[in-house]
């Protein structure tokens, strides 16, 4: 169980800032810095068969750090070392084309999540029943509603058994229900899947479900560990920013 | 038994290139920890880059279908515009060129028409290459897949829809009797060409656009300007009548493609120096070179920017 299968190692990541002529003109009067750092220099390490929660408030880097993961950024500076595939949730449903049928975009969205040919027409009736599009499923995804995109999204999404799942907000789609069904079927990933990171702000379910929590602020690790502690911890850096901005 | 082998061997290190490899999940006991992203040589970018097409071609496919559908959306007409299109603008140039020249050839119209059609593969596929990093934002940061795909099928989805405008021609071959044979796949062959000079020059700049957008409006003006310099209301034999400056515009690498076209129309195989062909193909070949490995380099860094 000890066998690591992702080291995040001193990973720095700058965002560059936009730059104009009008602001590079203004730029010389006064200071402003050429980068954004978004993540600080994060070490995490994490075992085989571990469930790790993320949380922090908003801006704090824990996207980001799904991205280095999943490899959409590269870092400026540290390694990102992963064993085995992964599979990134986030944004279901990206890529979507409007004009095309229930079931062609599971297919496009299938391969963009990157299923073989073969794999996803095998997977294809599951995808089908789980989403419970019926008849729609053969109408073109423009005539869908939001949730019901969502459910298509989530059915395919979920067909993949990756080695390590990374979650970004993406509990709780459609009506309550599906809700329901959604947060069971993505408990069964959970549970399938060897290894699992998820980014929330529903800290109940992330101390019912993780090993460990991570605590970022301002692009660095501030705590980790056991839940209840990194959540009380969480709430207190939260009361302190809160007083802070009141002096 | 070697065939066995050669081909264990080669779906292994093809799988590779898969942004999933399935190996992977089928062995858990696969490779150990490995980097991230960890780059292959850009040298070998113009190889890899092609591989890593065919490798994903099951997600290549389904993206250029997502493209064409939605290309036409809720029109009446739908894919006839692909046709329409080049044969008004074609018009509009027939008109301007008669009243400002005088009704220099009987085939005229035809010939801007293949001009406009060839010309504008490659604008459209220099264009898409160019936005397709800045274009395709929100699916770049949500999923990870090889990034080379983005500018490709841009221009794979060009050149489909340009090898439909070229249906075009069987009406003109019935309207003009021109002859019906094997040269007519020399209109193909050149489409593809114009599509790969465009795609090797986008691919130098499109992650340059993605740091800042300027990049973009100058190719849209390039592209403008590019069509006057090019054969496209006039054609090849035409500069051929005007000395220096018919020397100097036969450097423009279109000018091959669009000739060829024509002369495929024609009936008859390409009607100028080999050397010209050469030269056109060759400059191709190293833009997609240079283009692959200035992608291939720059990409990742490019991103962030978006």
């Amino acid at each position: 169980m000890s066998e690591v299968v992702i080291s995040v190692e001193n990973v720095v990541l700058r965002f560059p800032r936009r730059r104009s002529l009008v602001s590079l003109i203004t730029g010389m009067f006064k200071k402003t810095k050429r980068t954004f750092t978004a993540l600080d220099g994060i070490d995490i390490s994490i075992n085989k068969g571990e469930i790790i929660g993320i949380i922090g408030t908003n801006g704090c880097g824990k996207s980001t750090l799904l991205r280095i993961i999943s490899g959409i950024y590269p870092p400026d500076e540290g390694t990102c070392k992963v064993k085995g595939n992964i599979s990134l949730l986030a944004g279901l449903g990206t890529g979507f084309s409007a004009h095309q049928t229930g079931k062609e975009n599971a297919i496009l969205y299938g391969s963009i999540l990157g299923y073989s040919e073969g794999k996803i027409i095998d997977k294809l009736p599951e995808i089908i029943s789980f989403s419970e599009l019926g008849e729609f499923i053969n109408e073109p995804i423009r005539t869908y509603s939001a949730g019901m995109k969502a459910r298509l999204g989530l059915a395919v999404a979920s067909a993949i058994q990756p080695d390590i799942l990374l979650i970004d907000e993406v509990l709780g789609v459609g009506d309550p229900t599906f809700k329901k069904k959604s947060t069971d079927r993505i408990m069964e990933m959970v549970a399938e899947a060897g290894t699992v990171v998820i980014v929330s702000h529903s800290f109940g379910m992330l101390s019912d479900l993780c090993d460990r929590i991570i605590l970022l602020e301002k692009g660095n690790v501030v705590s980790e560990g056991d839940p209840s502690e990194v959540i009380a911890k969480y709430h207190s850096l939260a009361k302190k920013r809160k007083s802070g901005g009141d002096e | 038994m070697v065939n066995e082998w050669i081909r264990i061997k080669s779906s292994v290190w093809f799988d590779k290139l898969r942004h999933k490899p399935e190996y992977m999940s089928e062995s858990s006991s696969g490779p150990g920890l490995t980097i991230v992203g960890k780059k292959t040589p850009a040298l070998k970018a113009p190889v890899t880059n092609l591989m890593t097409l065919f490798a994903n071609n099951f997600l290549v496919r389904n993206l250029i279908r997502r493209e064409i559908r939605g290309k036409y959306r809720n029109t009446f007409l739908g894919y006839a515009w692909t046709v329409i299109e080049p044969t008004l603008l074609s018009i509009v140039y027939w008109f301007l060129f008669i009243m400002l020249a005088g009704n220099p050839d009987e085939h005229y119209a035809v010939w801007v028409l293949i001009g406009v059609i060839v010309w504008s593969c490659f604008g459209k596929s220099l264009m898409a290459s160019v936005t397709s990093l800045s274009g395709n934002t929100r699916m770049i940061h949500l999923v990870y897949f090889p990034r080379i795909i983005f500018p490709m099928t841009a221009v794979f989805t060009n050149i489909v829809i340009t090898m439909m405008s070229s249906l075009v021609v069987i009406p003109i071959i019935l309207a003009y009797g021109f002859p019906f044979g094997i040269h007519l796949i020399m209109i193909p062959i050149s489409i593809c060409l114009a599509g790969f000079l465009g795609i090797g020059l986008g691919l130098v700049f499109a992650p340059l656009n993605c740091i800042q957008k300027d990049v973009e409006h100058l190719f849209r003006f390039i592209v403008r300007a590019g069509f006057f310099v090019s054969p496209v209301m006039w054609t090849y034999e035409m500069a051929l009548d005007r000395g220096v400056f018919g020397e100097v515009v036969l450097w423009n690498p279109m000018v091959v493609p669009i000739t060829m076209a024509r002369h495929g129309l024609m009936g008859k195989w390409l009607d100028m120096p080999i050397n010209s062909l050469f030269y056109s193909i060759g400059f191709a070949v190293v833009l997609w070179i240079v283009g692959s490995m200035v992608f291939h380099k720059y990409e990742r860094e490019a991103v962030k920017h978006l």
